[in-house]
């Protein structure tokens, strides 16, 4: 009984059902207002995209020491006189230094390659499934349905069994 | 060679044990096989023995040079303090580069050691020979490096009496899992030598069948396991201790430990398609020789002064060994592969995509994008340097980027693949399987927009989490039900309850970087800032000495939400003259206030600036961590009965019917036969 209700319940109504409520909800969720960004959000952002100067490997948002706070100091004032966008700030802060500050490469040069070869990687892995399913498929196929001439040589080993008077579970 | 203290000539003269037994165990394996010299085989492992307490009574040296502040040595000079707490100053072992080779040497020789013990009626075996062979071999090498390139021993520059050293990095004896992260990791790192020692001697014997396989399983497991710990004991640290509030910062040094943990990840998946069926064998060796050689490159990239990283030490020519012993490992594995190659072709084929092969393979074509990403990621300032000469970052957020889509499809094969049968899959058993775990990730969308959360991104993972966790649920369900308590254990089993602690963290992880915010509060006495829902009042700032008077540390008491003081500090080293934030932290199941205490407030002040963040759900983090690990023990455990390594791939197995998992429960289902 239980388990006839289960089954029943798991036909396509309840899965479009399902999506039904999946896309409503995501698509709510995703575009409903919130309020506009905080200015201290903001900071948290751009400062997430700089590479702290004079230390090695950590943003000015992670960093502690006094350059990455005078940084975030500035980005602060800058956000809140609310006149440059996010971009502007960021190119603002990198070009008053001279060491690289963009924690994100740029798309094109040499840095296009940091953002490509990942992209070459995964098709490259996909194709190489594709390519390896289809092989197997073929492979299997080839194994497929027996062959009149397989017939013919089951049909002549089982005859040949017969002849032998085997009994019942002596063949495997 | 004339030792100036008694730490030194009995450090080295251990050391020197630890690197004569494994030359000489080395050979005698290799002479004992190549002229059938029994007795050479059954000596083998008195040199393992012999090579762990070198590296024993080194390591015991090291510990005493540094508990009696035997400034003759370099390295105590270095990383020394009369200062240092007793616990600190026994971590100070592995707080620069000298002690954590040693420990890595230790290591490596306690696993050879284990090899030994645990497969010591198999002497004769050429396998197991090979085997030890190569753990030997790796022993030597790292025997080497504390000799020459990294020597902990090293007598350092004659020093005044009253000398008195900085002790390690003030970052390194600020919290407690300094003494635990870094032994935990290297568990996980020197572990893999023990599969990858396996999968060498497979391919030099010649015996690819999945005999090696079986007997380095729980040696993979469980190294994964202390990888995965380490990790998030390492992220655990950088929380509580740097101040910005993050767990993982993309650093080359966290981003050298996660790319052996990618490719071991993929391996523990891909290595069940072998057992099963056969096939894989190539792409599993070279998983393998990937995870083992991926642990000596990251430790050449980080140890070696070539990236610079908050976690790097130093530059020396040490360096030049790690990638010397990186190509030589690389170059030998794929020299064998490729010698081999006629024997590691397998018959079978994968039928279709929609099985649990099927899975596992895409599984491991996202696990190796992923980690060609982090490589990429990490050597890229690197390769600009060398082609274009000048300096160039890579960041959190090109990481962040290019793995977030890859998490969200790694979310969605959770949730499918533990209904997938072998074989092959119908519709109709997917539509049966799938339906509850995926009314899971339904209600699990519904209650995140119905608290609050917004943005696509966070959704999805949200969603996809509530349908993963509710696919391992289900597995984990139908098991016990059949099985009793056994349906906890084994390899399904035990994976699933893993997945269950992967996908807290997955979720953890989408919450804290989606809805974290942070703000600079002016608190002043007396008066109460709100902020995010929440109050603080500062109650004082004091200052505070420990009692060696190394440590200064100027502390904001702040009162949270009327309820409890938490006291962010700013700590100054005297000694080394540097300053580091200690943050303080509240905890919660829903989320963490985290505070810490800006620069310029003054003892006795009226008024202090602190940053505080409020961060969802990482605690999480650390309770999936622990889930993960409860979930390595089971799937370790022994489970159901399997196919004999050495029978045929197509023998039959012997099932009881009340083991099978999940075969009434769909046609098509052939649950583990």
């Amino acid at each position: 009984m239980n388990s006839d209700l289960n089954k029943k319940l798991k036909k396509w109504p309840a899965w479009a059902a399902m999506l039904v409520i999946a896309v409503a909800f995501l698509a709510i969720g995703s575009t409903r207002s919130t309020g506009p960004q905080t200015p201290e959000d903001r900071v948290d952002q751009i400062t997430q995209r700089i590479a702290c100067p004079v230390c090695d490997g950590e943003s000015v948002f992670e960093s502690q020491n006094n350059t990455s706070r005078s940084i975030r100091n500035q980005v602060e004032s800058l956000v809140r006189a609310n006149e440059l966008s996010d971009e502007e700030i960021v190119s603002f802060v990198d070009s008053r230094f001279d060491a690289e500050l963009l924690l994100v490469p740029r798309a094109s040069g040499l840095e296009a390659l940091v953002w490509a070869l990942p992209a070459v990687g995964f098709v490259l892995g996909m194709t190489g499934l594709v390519f390896a399913f289809r092989r197997w498929r073929t492979e299997a196929d080839g194994l497929a349905d027996p062959t009149d001439e397989d017939r013919s040589l089951v049909d002549a080993a089982l005859a040949a069994d017969v002849d032998n008077d085997a009994g019942e579970g002596s063949g495997r | 060679m004339i030792a100036a203290s008694l730490n030194e000539a009995l450090g080295r003269g251990g050391l020197l044990l630890m690197l004569a037994s494994s030359v000489i165990g080395a050979l005698a394996i290799v002479v004992g096989i190549w002229q059938k010299d029994r007795r050479l085989l059954k000596q083998a492992p008195r040199y393992a023995w012999l090579a762990a307490a070198g590296s024993v009574l080194a390591a015991i040296m090291m510990q005493r040079a540094l508990i009696t502040r035997d400034y003759s040595i370099a390295y105590v000079q270095q990383v020394g303090s009369d200062d240092t707490p007793a616990l600190y100053n026994f971590a100070a072992m592995w707080s620069a580069l000298e002690g954590s080779i040693l420990l890595w040497g230790m290591t490596l020789a306690g696993f050879t050691a284990a090899v030994a013990w645990r497969f010591r009626k198999r002497s004769n075996d050429e396998l197991v020979g090979w085997a030890l062979m190569v753990m030997f071999v790796v022993t030597a090498f790292f025997a080497v490096l504390s000799f020459g390139p990294a020597d902990a021993f090293q007598a350092g520059a004659p020093v005044p009496a009253d000398f008195n050293g900085p002790g390690p990095n003030p970052l390194l004896q600020n919290h407690i899992l300094v003494i635990f992260h870094p032994p935990i990791l290297y568990l996980g790192y020197v572990g893999f030598t023990v599969p990858f020692a396996f999968a060498i001697a497979a391919l030099i014997t010649g015996r690819l069948g999945e005999g090696w396989l079986m007997e380095t399983r729980r040696w993979a497991l469980f190294s994964w396991a202390f990888l995965s710990i380490g990790i998030l004991l390492g992220g655990w640290w950088s929380y509580e201790v740097l101040g910005w509030s993050g767990v993982w910062a993309w650093d080359p040094v966290e981003n050298a430990s996660l790319l052996p943990w990618l490719t071991a990840t993929a391996y523990i998946h891909s290595v069940l398609v072998q057992e099963r069926r056969g096939m894989l064998r190539v792409w599993n060796l070279s998983l393998l020789v990937a995870t083992f050689s991926l642990t000596i490159l990251g430790t050449f990239l980080t140890r070696s002064g070539v990236i610079n990283s908050v976690h790097a030490f130093g530059d020396g020519p040490v360096g030049s060994w790690l990638l010397g012993g990186f190509i030589v490992v690389t170059l030998i594995s794929l020299g064998l592969i490729a010698w081999r190659g006629d024997r590691l072709r397998s018959p079978g084929t994968i039928d279709s995509p929609l099985s649990r092969e099927g899975a596992f393979l895409a599984n491991n074509v996202l696990f190796t994008v992923f980690a060609f990403i982090v490589l990429l990621g990490t050597v890229f300032p690197l390769l600009v340097e060398a082609l274009q000469d000048r300096r160039t970052v890579v960041g959190a957020p090109y990481f962040d980027r290019l793995t977030m889509p890859i998490g969200i499809v790694m979310l969605f094969l959770m949730a499918v693949a533990p209904v997938l049968p072998w074989r092959k899959a119908s519709q109709e058993l997917l539509t049966t399987r799938l339906f509850w775990p995926a009314w899971g990730g339904v209600a699990a969308l519904v209650f995140s927009v119905l608290v609050g959360a917004d943005g696509w991104a966070p959704l999805v993972a949200f969603g996809l989490g509530g349908f993963a966790g509710a696919a391992a649920l289900r597995q984990i369900v139908i098991a016990t039900r059949r099985q009793g308590w056994r349906g906890f254990v084994g390899r399904a089993n035990g994976g699933m309850v893993v997945h269950l602690g992967v996908i807290m963290i997955a979720v953890a992880l989408a919450a804290s970087n989606s809805f974290t915010h942070s703000a600079n509060l002016e608190v002043k006495v007396g008066d109460v800032v709100e902020w995010g829902g929440h109050t603080f009042e500062l109650e004082s700032v004091t200052v505070e000495l420990n009692d060696a008077e190394s440590e200064q540390a100027l502390k904001g008491n702040v009162l949270l939400d009327g309820e409890q003081v938490y006291s962010p500090a700013i700590t100054t080293y005297l000694n080394q003259g540097i300053t580091v934030g200690t943050p303080s932290v509240r905890s919660g199941f829903a989320k963490d206030v985290y505070l810490t205490l800006e620069p310029g407030a003054e003892p006795g002040g009226e008024s202090a600036v602190i940053r505080v963040f409020v961060k969802p759900m990482i605690l999480w983090l650390w309770i999936g961590g622990l889930i993960m690990a409860i979930g390595t023990l089971l799937a370790a455990f022994p489970g159901t009965k399997r196919r004999k390594p050495t029978d045929a791939v197509s023998a039959p197995i012997k099932v009881d019917e009340d083991q099978l998992v999940g075969v009434a429960d769909a046609p098509g289902d052939t649950g583990e036969q």
